[in-house]
């Protein structure tokens, strides 16, 4: 994960209080131990799942900001954090909200 | 993983659930489908197909898994697989050269137009010269049998590829689409409305010029229906139309392009008073072209040249010639003419007009035969229907006679231009009398009365040079058998050898009060040298007078301007 624009910023207090909840209500789960967010997603089928999965590569490949992920047939675990920051940043919440919207059918 | 091994269920389409899955992703992301289908082709050609299609070449069954269960090579051969298809359709190419070729032409020709295939694409695949080609399929020309074969194999080929394209039809990826394409023209073929279509949208421009987007829609979807059962396939077989399948920024643009075109139209009608007398009336195609170079016309009748017909240029004599006042001015002049804006017209017309328009104009530059005068005030030829005997291919040419007893009501100024090659050759311009009625102009052979002949001025020279660059002009009332042209010949050598220098008064070049047109090179002009024959003084036309050693027989008499 290179960016070219200045260094990615982690996500300060006051977004965290504010973004954080909206998150949690979405079955985001917050990792312990490290500064990341995880959430596991279950579908009807391989198929689907990864499908789901192809959307979000796509779409991480646009923002230039990967997930670590897990697959085993119809189960993808995700967990988003951001390297260069060492934490969450505005990425990991842009990503998450994508890929909520990509694991709807 | 057990769960993992279970296939997925034939997918709407034969897609399989993943496929439809990673498609969709695909879509999702940004990609068209339009770039989807053209990157699935390059890439296809830049890796070999490896999947169930190529099962179907096989001949095995195309299993959903592809590589998987079914053994098809991974690459597809670039045009066919080798052993079966390819024999088979040798096989076929050697039977279309047994039969008849006008047939098997016939064959292919209405393929092509079923599909809309351009003759462009025939000509790149197979090294064939496009006016053969062309020549062969439209008119029967005969091509020899190794150039058949090519056309042949191309066509057996196309049509295997465009079979193919529609049983693929369903799968979302339209592979081997490009395969026939990419290696001629740099991509697909240019897309070409079929006229299947053209109706449609016709008929929907007239309730609506100006559709929305869902009403464009409705019209794709109609439009690629129509084209596929044109070419006798199911209406969901989209793919098969490969390069001409309608999306709705073709139908945008064509309603778009139609508007601009009527707009002009419009305003050609407005801006440009249409005039009568111009040739462009007489010429039926240019429905939407008034001549504005008036300049040239100004003395100009609009003849009945589209109801007269078509080519006269290389009747016999004998027959009678409508001709319609055309601008006689090198080819490129008249095209120019033809092809300018109305006056406060700026860019070039929408480009459908422009279509139509050259296929006037370019018709009265190059007919055969034609002699184009190159005086101003002079007829314009809008149609090559012009002057019996005039044909450089004929060898017997028409004086050009004024026949001065009976009236000239009808004739015009009109200059030629040789097509023979002739080196003196001098343009015979001919000056009719300016008050053109409403009649038509005849050109015909008509006798020719002796008197006229026995100038003292005719200049030695060979008859048949003389009368290559005559022609006969009479007015309607004159109109009768033509002496043959070797009663006038030997009129005219009589002369001719009885004379000395002076050229060829009367000859006729009376021209009008317009200053003359530059006249090319060949274009031969008479021109009279000193005293007129009636009372008209004649007007030299700009190439001197003193060339002409004119042994132009045909005395052009004018009367009155």
């Amino acid at each position: 994960m290179h960016t070219l624009a200045g260094k990615i910023q982690s996500l300060t207090a006051e977004e965290r209080e504010h973004l954080l909840p909206l998150l949690r209500n979405a079955q985001w789960v917050e990792v312990v131990g490290r500064d990341a967010i995880y959430k596991e997603f279950i579908f009807k089928d391989f198929n689907q799942a990864f499908g789901f999965m192809s959307r979000v590569a796509l779409q991480a490949e646009k923002m230039d900001h990967h997930p670590e992920w897990f697959n085993v047939y119809n189960k993808v675990q995700i967990t988003l954090s951001t390297h260069e920051c060492g934490g969450l940043s505005q990425r990991d919440i842009t990503l998450a909200t994508f890929i909520d919207q990509a694991s709807v059918f | 993983m057990d769960r993992g091994e279970r296939r997925g269920s034939t997918a709407p389409g034969r897609l399989s659930a993943l496929q439809q899955q990673l498609v969709w992703a695909l879509l999702g992301s940004g990609l068209s489908r339009d770039v989807l289908v053209q990157a699935a082709g390059e890439l296809e050609r830049e890796r070999g197909v490896a999947g169930g299609d190529v099962a179907d070449k096989v001949g095995g069954e195309s299993s959903e898994e592809g590589d998987e269960e079914s053994p098809p090579p991974i690459y597809k051969e670039l045009e066919q697989l080798p052993p079966e298809e390819a024999a088979r359709q040798k096989a076929e190419v050697d039977q279309l050269l047994q039969e008849d070729p006008w047939h098997v032409a016939k064959l292919v020709k209405s393929y092509m137009q079923q599909h809309n295939l351009p003759q462009r694409e025939v000509v790149e695949s197979t090294g064939l010269n496009q006016s053969h080609l062309s020549q062969h399929l439209n008119k029967g020309t005969p091509m020899k049998n190794q150039k058949r074969a090519a056309l042949y194999t191309w066509y057996v080929r196309r049509q295997a590829e465009i079979n193919q394209q529609f049983t693929n039809a369903g799968r979302g990826l339209l592979m081997g689409e490009e395969s026939g394409e990419d290696v001629r023209k740099g991509r697909r073929n240019r897309f070409k409305w079929g006229p299947a279509s053209q109706q449609i949208l016709f008929q929907a421009y007239e309730r609506q010029k100006n559709p929305s987007k869902e009403e464009r829609e409705g019209l794709v979807e109609e439009c690629n229906r129509a084209e596929c059962l044109q070419r006798g396939v199911s209406p969901s077989q989209l793919a098969g139309l490969g390069s001409n399948l309608v999306t709705e920024v073709r139908v945008y643009n064509w309603f778009a392009n139609r508007r601009k075109e009527e707009a002009f139209r419009h305003k050609l009608a407005l801006d440009v008073p249409f005039n009568s007398q111009s040739a462009s009336s007489s010429s039926h195609t240019l429905s939407t072209s008034p001549t504005h170079d008036m300049k040239y016309s100004q003395q100009v009748t609009s003849e009945g040249l589209a109801s007269s017909g078509g080519h006269h240029g290389d009747r016999s004599v004998g027959e009678r010639l409508t001709v319609s006042p055309v601008q006689l001015e090198p080819s490129h002049t008249l095209l120019e003419t033809h092809h300018k804006p109305a006056s406060g017209g700026g860019p070039l017309p929408p480009v459908s007009t422009l279509t139509a328009l050259h296929g006037v104009s370019a018709s009265p530059a190059a007919p055969q035969g034609l002699i184009m005068a190159s005086l101003p005030s002079v007829m314009s030829l809008g149609e090559p229907s012009l002057l019996i005997g005039l044909t450089s291919t004929q060898p017997q040419t028409v004086p050009v006679i004024n026949n001065v007893g009976g009236g000239f009501t009808t004739l015009q100024p009109i200059s030629f231009q040789q097509q023979l090659h002739a080196p003196h050759q001098q343009p015979i311009t001919q000056q009719f009398p300016g008050h053109v009625g409403p009649s038509s102009f005849m050109a015909t052979m008509a006798q020719l009365p002796c008197h006229m002949y026995s100038k003292p001025e005719l200049s030695p020279y060979t008859p048949s040079s003389l009368l290559s660059q005559a022609m006969v002009i009479t007015d309607n009332s004159s109109l009768g058998t033509l002496t043959s042209l070797t009663a006038v010949k030997q009129i005219l050598s009589t002369d001719a050898e009885d004379q000395s220098e002076p050229p060829i008064q009367e000859s006729s070049l009376h021209l009008s009060s317009s200053p003359p047109v530059p006249v090319s090179s060949e274009s031969l002009e008479l021109y009279p040298a000193s005293q007129p024959v009636d009372d008209q003084p004649p007007h030299l036309l700009t190439s001197s007078p003193t060339d002409m050693d004119p042994y132009i027989p045909a005395q052009m008499v004018s009367t009155a301007q």
